[in-house]
């Protein structure tokens, strides 16, 4: 009985995704449901999301929506990576520069030291 | 290929990494294979969100998409310390910009103090005497009796929404309503209560 009072103000642990859409599926059990419902009386972020998927008409896509929504995501982290790459080349320049002016100045020295020596 | 280069993760070995974790990961390394298994963790709520102020699917779907860009942006950017409250302030935010911008009149109230909500959240209080058991048990009793009876049921029982329903004759709204504003008022009764 303690522990159960003391579950009122305790903080849920996270409910995953395929828990969450299997909720929404109706397909859990009912002592699994009270376990998603008090993360979600825990969390404003999951109240509103639960109201607005128990809105979608068809709640079967949730899985595909979730997998398209991270195929884009990690599309952009991507793109944010290159961008940062083209970044650093375009804010240190004179890197590129010095490593490109040392090669040539060792061909020359090269070529210099074998003209010399012939 | 190049787009799935952190999905050979394995969840499972991801799965207890906190939120704060991933974050500090990033912000060690900015490797962005820590935002990407943060963010994750988001979309079916973000998804959620946007369609409950939206209420359009492919609206959400893009609206998920721009507040992933723009949290991607601003982390790089700030030092974010309440991940999950902020997160759902910038979707918020956006999902309203998007009604203000079609012109629509909204009663949304944004005056949510989320940051401090979540701040008492984070802390997680867990004291465990006889002491507190005690004045649980105490500002229990002085719930309205449906606050008691839906508190009680869903947190002593463990009983579902729809159980409980089915059992007091309330609606989902009201049994769903019944536990939030009454496990908040028992916080507020406890607080009062230590403070004395």
């Amino acid at each position: 009985m303690n522990n159960d009072l003391f579950n009122i103000l305790a903080n849920n642990s996270n409910i995953d995704t395929q828990k969450l859409i299997d909720y929404l599926n109706d397909k859990l059990s009912y002592k699994e449901r009270n376990e998603v419902e008090r993360w979600i009386t825990d969390n404003e972020i999951a109240n509103d999301a639960v109201e607005g998927l128990q809105q979608l008409k068809n709640k079967k896509n949730l899985q595909a929506y979730v997998d398209q929504l991270n195929k884009n995501l990690q599309n952009q982290l991507q793109q944010k990576k290159q961008r940062n790459q083209k970044r650093r080349i375009k804010e240190y320049p004179w890197i590129y520069f010095t490593i490109i002016a040392i090669l040539v100045l060792c061909i020359i020295a090269y070529l210099v030291i074998r003209n010399t020596l012939h | 290929m190049k787009f799935f280069y952190f999905s050979f993760v394995n969840p499972n070995l991801i799965k207890h990494i906190s939120d704060q974790q991933l974050l500090d990961n990033f912000y060690a390394d900015h490797n962005n294979k820590w935002l990407g298994i943060l963010l994750e963790r988001y979309t079916l709520l973000l998804f959620g969100v946007c369609m409950k102020y939206l209420k359009n699917e492919e609206e959400a779907k893009d609206a998920v998409q721009q507040i992933f860009f723009k949290v991607i942006v601003e982390l790089e950017k700030y030092k974010v310390t309440y991940f999950k409250s902020w997160i759902y302030m910038i979707a918020k935010n956006h999902c309203l910009m998007q009604l203000r911008k079609k012109q629509e009149s909204t009663s949304i109230d944004l005056s949510d103090k989320i940051i401090a909500a979540d701040g008492f959240e984070e802390e997680n209080i867990y004291l465990q005497n006889e002491q507190l058991t005690e004045s649980i048990y105490e500002a229990l009793q002085e719930l309205s009796k449906e606050q008691k009876q839906c508190i009680t049921l869903f947190y002593l029982e463990k009983r579902s929404y729809h159980e409980i329903a089915d059992r007091t004759g309330f609606t989902l709204m009201q049994v769903k309503s019944y536990i939030q504003n009454g496990k908040r008022n028992l916080k507020l009764m406890l607080e009062k209560k230590m403070n004395q």
